[in-house]
């Protein structure tokens, strides 16, 4: 039971020249919770998640106040917008270290790592460390439910 | 002697030089730097391990822990949270009422509490309100730390360096109130109008949206209100006592460890978690320096310096303190205060003992220590704090904003206590 049977192919990536602005078209566009970014080659340099874009949005700071259920109205917050020249810079300033994983890693292995780093998605490498496949914890988790006694008999 | 004077004087000279340049974390340096001077000491025989406990300063170790207990029990009940919602509702989106009442509260706090506890609580709930409104959170930012530093200055266990003074000097809580609180007072009206002026341009801006902060609850903000009742309090009972404490015969640690342990018996926390809050870096940084000031003392260099001070009695001593004042205060905008004040404590005393009336001369370096820390960042880890926090906003706050405010700052407080100082000398 390797990754690459429970990989999508199909992923959706962003070069790592593209803007802010550009990434955040391509997460509309295709309605993704995270994009690997890519150099030339397709080997992924790291990743970009839909919380680090709206770190733009409503930054970090929320997380300090210990909890926010005395604000029933976020007032300006609310109509404040990423200014021109931030939403022109590099992607890669929002950039997350990427952890790929081989697509002939073994199931248990590839959801040990998601679970150790938090992540949601894995980006899957070939042997030249190319991108060739987008993991999620869907994915792992329920190829390996399909695994337990009767499951997959009662999957209709 | 003259071996060990020269020894001694080394390690001490190349621990502050560690702490200052935080090459190393100051607790493992003096740690460090403690065992290498009883070390030394037993070699040449002139400091033992007995004498070494004896040096450390349980009064201001017992003060410190007892009210470290009490924060490590307010903190996570929401209260500071409260305090300042509170505020931002009373403001009602009025910028300059904004700063005058956070600034109000973190500085009333930090004059019975750390004031690194109560700008980690305030500042994020500042930098919410701030968003909310839609204006910048930078002015309230630097006024919290600047003015918690200052109001940390009036009492005895607003700041580290009162707490050590007090204890060596054998000042009680209500001599603070008598002799420091109100020239504190006139200096953070005059910071407070000082900040005033030099952000007029940001709190000039008209809030984007003023409606929404008055639906912050600030009730939903207290998360505990029983234990928060119960640690306040205890709390209030403390201040009350500390201003009976010398009439009382009771020492300030002692007035302060009563209190933690019936706010722990009250309130029966989870010890693990409580204990996890509590500054014990802060403790034993503080015991480590005690044995080497021990040290040097024990080795002779003390007696050295204050003989070469010796002259300084033909200076009238008014201008003595006057100098003090700005000696300590610049050197606390750029180093420590903590290891200057203990460093300056013996030397103190040793012109006491050679003849000078040292009494007003605490006060001067109660001022310095204290003010001194609004000059730079580094000046005093409130600072660090809030500078650290404004990082995680849209406009970090630099080093050369920091100097624009804080200097001035730091200059009109020394400023405003030398010449109070030079008047009401005779009274000191």
């Amino acid at each position: 039971m390797i990754v690459s049977h429970f990989m999508k192919k199909k992923v959706v990536s962003i070069g790592a020249k593209a803007t802010i602005q550009e990434a955040a078209a391509k997460f509309v566009k295709q309605h993704v919770g995270e994009l690997p970014v890519v150099d030339d080659e397709k080997k992924p340099i790291g990743i970009v998640n839909l919380r680090d874009m709206l770190s733009l949005e409503l930054p970090d700071f929320v997380r300090f106040v210990e909890d926010v259920d005395f604000v029933h109205d976020f007032g300006a917050v609310e109509t404040t917008r990423p200014t021109a020249d931030l939403l022109v810079r590099p992607i890669t300033v929002l950039m997350q270290p990427v952890i790929p994983v081989d697509e002939n890693c073994g199931l248990l292995r590839a959801y040990a790592l998601m679970l150790q780093h938090n992540l949601l998605d894995m980006p899957v490498v070939n042997k030249a460390g190319k991108l060739v496949g987008i993991v999620s914890r869907v994915d792992i988790g329920t190829a390996i439910l399909a695994l337990w006694p009767g499951v997959e008999s009662k999957k209709s | 002697m003259m071996v060990p004077t020269i020894l001694t004087s080394i390690i001490f000279l190349a621990t502050l030089w560690l702490i200052f340049s935080e090459k190393l974390d100051r607790t493992i340096t003096g740690i460090a730097g403690a065992v290498l001077m009883v070390g030394l000491g037993k070699l040449f025989g002139f400091y033992s391990e007995v004498e070494a406990i004896k040096a450390v300063d349980f009064n201001t170790l017992g003060l410190l822990l007892g009210m470290m207990i009490l924060v490590a029990l307010l903190e996570p009940t929401g209260f500071f949270q409260y305090l300042a919602v509170l505020a931002g509702r009373l403001s009602k989106g009025h910028p300059v009422r904004l700063l005058v009442l956070l600034g109000a509260i973190t500085t009333v706090l930090s004059m019975f509490l750390d004031n690194v506890t109560t700008v980690v609580l305030i500042a994020p709930v500042t930098i919410l309100i701030s968003e909310i409104l839609g204006v910048d959170p930078v002015p309230y930012l630097i006024t919290e730390a600047l003015l918690s530093n200052t109001g940390g200055v009036a009492t005895l266990v607003g700041d580290p360096p009162n707490v050590l003074i007090g204890s060596a000097a054998n000042l009680s809580f209500d001599d603070f109130l008598i002799h420091s609180l109100p020239i504190v007072v006139v200096a953070w009206i005059v910071v407070l109008f000082l900040l005033r002026y030099l952000f007029r341009n940001e709190l000039a801006v008209k809030p984007r949206n003023s409606r929404a902060v008055m639906k912050l609850n600030p009730a939903e903000a207290l998360e505990d209100r029983k234990m928060a009742q119960r640690v306040l309090i205890v709390l209030g009972a403390a201040i009350l006592v500390f201003f009976f404490h010398s009439r009382l015969h009771l020492s300030p640690s002692f007035v302060a460890l009563s209190a933690a342990a019936a706010a722990l018996l009250w309130v029966r926390p989870n010890m693990r978690e409580m204990l996890q809050r509590v500054e014990w870096n802060v403790l034993l940084f503080f015991a480590a320096l005690f044995v080497m000031v021990g040290g040097l003392e024990a080795a002779g260099v003390l007696e050295i310096i204050v003989k070469a001070l010796e002259h300084v009695s033909v200076i009238p001593p008014v201008l003595f303190g006057v100098a003090l004042i700005w000696i300590i205060g610049i050197l606390s905008a750029f180093v420590d205060n903590v290891p200057i004040t203990i460093a300056m404590i013996p030397v103190i005393q040793g012109l006491g003992a050679s003849g000078v009336n040292i009494d007003p001369l605490w006060w001067a370096l109660v001022f310095g220590a204290g003010f001194g820390g609004n000059g730079t960042i580094i000046g005093s880890t409130a600072n660090i704090v809030v500078v650290t926090l404004s990082e995680k906003t849209r406009t970090p706050i630099t080093a050369k904003l920091w100097n624009r405010i804080g200097f001035p700052a730091m200059f009109s407080a020394c400023a405003v206590s030398s010449i109070l100082y030079v008047l009401v000398y005779p009274l000191l």
